[in-house]
């Protein structure tokens, strides 16, 4: 305990370099001022989308009819998003058009979540507000239109304010309730999720390594040496989870687009 | 700064907050899943309606914990 | 401990040009997953299952021309089993026919042959019978001029005696 509490003052005294939000608004670095200014992480997620593209693209031209590893592995993906995610709960007469929204969605999301533990860049391209706000602003037209589309925009809002089978009083509650969710709470969940993981994984990730930083090289009291392994391993498994972590908020963020586009649908018409 | 000083807390309230704020959906979270594969268990077939309502139910969860996280950096 | 150094809630607020690149990367990549990515991996999928499903047809088909064939082969088989066998047994009535016919030939032969010795042994009989006849003539005409002189000199006595001694050589052969 005393040993800790000595890293601790160590650490506090000591000019150690805490991760904070700073990382997630990097200063501008190219055309500053103009709409097109580049900062570090769009930087990243320009690079993460062209090397996408160009991977899937070459992929896909080069597609057999015998696939090798490589696109077995992609068809795989592809598969798993459209048979697990869309299919299983939209049916797959409702969902086929959906499919390349969703497959866009994931795929898209995965590999900007993925750059945050990819050495060199560290941050995923998804950590700033706009990326989740976008995508899920996205989802968000796609259910209203389908709302119109599918029940009609009446039916679609008496479905969601005014439920059967909720005696009268409840609806005082319910209306403003449920107006809130499906204009605000939805798409904004939505952001927020994947934004708050996606900063809370990075200063895990960065807090782990700066501390091992400081523990192995900066500080002066070579005693503390262990903390240094202990923090690295804690690092180290940190990247792993990092990495469920990017995989498992592609996976939310598909499956509840594709939910939330499916109650904007009637019920059981497949 | 010495060990008495430390022992003085120090930084932000919303900290606690956070922390207060993650309990509830700690265990909502864990009986939305819970109950969900409960119910694919006893009812397999019913598997794809039970997941879309357990996504829908955690959604609504989590971004409770959520927004305890980010009232820490936006009421600072 | 300096951990946030700028507001917070800056984070939440969100800057114009990284507002115009999302927009734009979102757009180029659902392009991309609309227009090219995912039609090219439907067709693969689809020629896979097009494939499939006409190497199942196929092998059918194969299936069905092989039983075919084998019956026809069958068929052929028996046919020529039974041709075979009929051969065969022509061949055996043939061969009993020629062998039936040889041996009438040369019963035949054997007694066309046999009766042509017959014949001819009876000729040579009789020739040499008439010659005899005419030999033992002249030789009794000599001997009995010998003996009874030129009596016998006289041709139609001569031949008178000569009947009446073969007559009686005759009624004594028949004796």
């Amino acid at each position: 305990m005393m040993i800790v509490s000595a890293a601790g003052s160590v650490l506090a005294s000591s000019g150690f370099q805490v991760p904070s939000i700073d990382e997630f608004l990097p200063p501008e670095i190219m055309f500053q001022g103009t709409p097109f200014a580049l900062n570090r992480i769009i930087l990243i997620r320009l690079i993460a989308t062209v090397v996408m593209l160009l991977v899937l693209g070459i992929t896909a031209m080069r597609a057999r009819l015998v696939p090798g590893r490589w696109q077995g592995a992609v068809e795989w993906i592809v598969e798993f998003i459209r048979d697990k995610i869309v299919y299983e709960v939209m049916g797959e007469v409702r969902g086929k058009r959906y499919v390349p929204m969703i497959t866009t969605i994931f795929l898209s999301l995965l590999v900007f979540n993925i750059c945050g533990i990819v050495p060199g860049m560290n941050i995923a391209a998804s950590a700033t507000i706009v990326v989740p706000l976008m995508w899920a602003l996205w989802t968000f037209c796609q259910y209203w239109i389908a709302a119109v589309r599918g029940k009609g925009l009446k039916k679609y809002l008496k479905d969601e304010l005014l439920p059967d089978g909720v005696p009268w009083p409840i609806y005082f509650i319910l209306v403003p309730m449920q107006l809130l969710d499906i204009v605000v709470i939805r798409p904004f969940s939505l952001t927020i999720r994947l934004f708050a993981n996606m900063i809370a994984g990075h200063i895990l990730v960065a807090l782990c390594f700066s501390a091992t930083q400081f523990f192995l090289i900066d500080a002066e009291n070579k005693l503390l040496m262990g903390f240094g392994a202990i923090t690295f391993l804690g690092g180290f498994i940190m990247i792993l989870f990092e990495a469920f972590v990017a995989a498992i908020q592609a996976f939310i963020f598909a499956t509840l687009s594709t939910v939330y586009i499916n109650l904007s649908y009637p019920e059981e018409l497949e | 700064m010495d060990l008495i000083t430390l022992a003085a807390i120090a930084g932000n309230v919303s900290t606690i907050g956070y922390g207060l704020a993650a309990i509830g959906p700690g265990i909502g979270i864990g009986i939305v899943f819970g109950k969900a594969i409960e119910a694919t268990a006893r009812q397999p077939e019913l598997s794809g309606r039970i997941q879309v309502l357990m996504w829908l139910g955690f959604g609504l969860i989590e971004i409770l914990a959520l927004l305890g996280f980010i009232a820490y950096f936006i009421f600072k | 401990m300096q951990v946030l150094a700028v507001d917070g809630i800056k984070l939440f607020l969100p800057e114009t040009y990284d507002v115009v690149w999302s927009a734009i990367i979102l757009v180029i990549i659902a392009v991309f997953f609309y227009k090219f990515f995912l039609p090219k991996l439907q067709s693969v999928f689809d020629e896979r299952t097009a494939k499939i499903e006409g190497g199942i047809a196929k092998a059918d088909k194969a299936q069905q021309d092989a039983a075919e064939a084998k019956k026809k082969y069958e068929a052929q088989l028996n046919t020529a089993r039974v041709e075979a066998s009929k051969i065969r047994d022509d061949a055996r009535a043939e061969a009993s026919h020629i062998i039936a016919d040889a041996r009438s030939r040369a019963e035949t032969d054997a007694a066309q042959i046999a009766t042509n010795a017959q014949r001819s042994i009876a000729s040579q009989q009789q020739q040499a019978l008439v010659k005899l006849k005419g030999e033992v003539g002249t030789l009794a005409t000599a001997l009995a001029g010998k003996i009874l002189g030129a009596k016998l000199e006289d041709d139609a006595v001569q031949s008178h005696m000569l009947d009446q001694m073969i007559d009686g050589m005759d009624s004594g052969d028949k004796k």
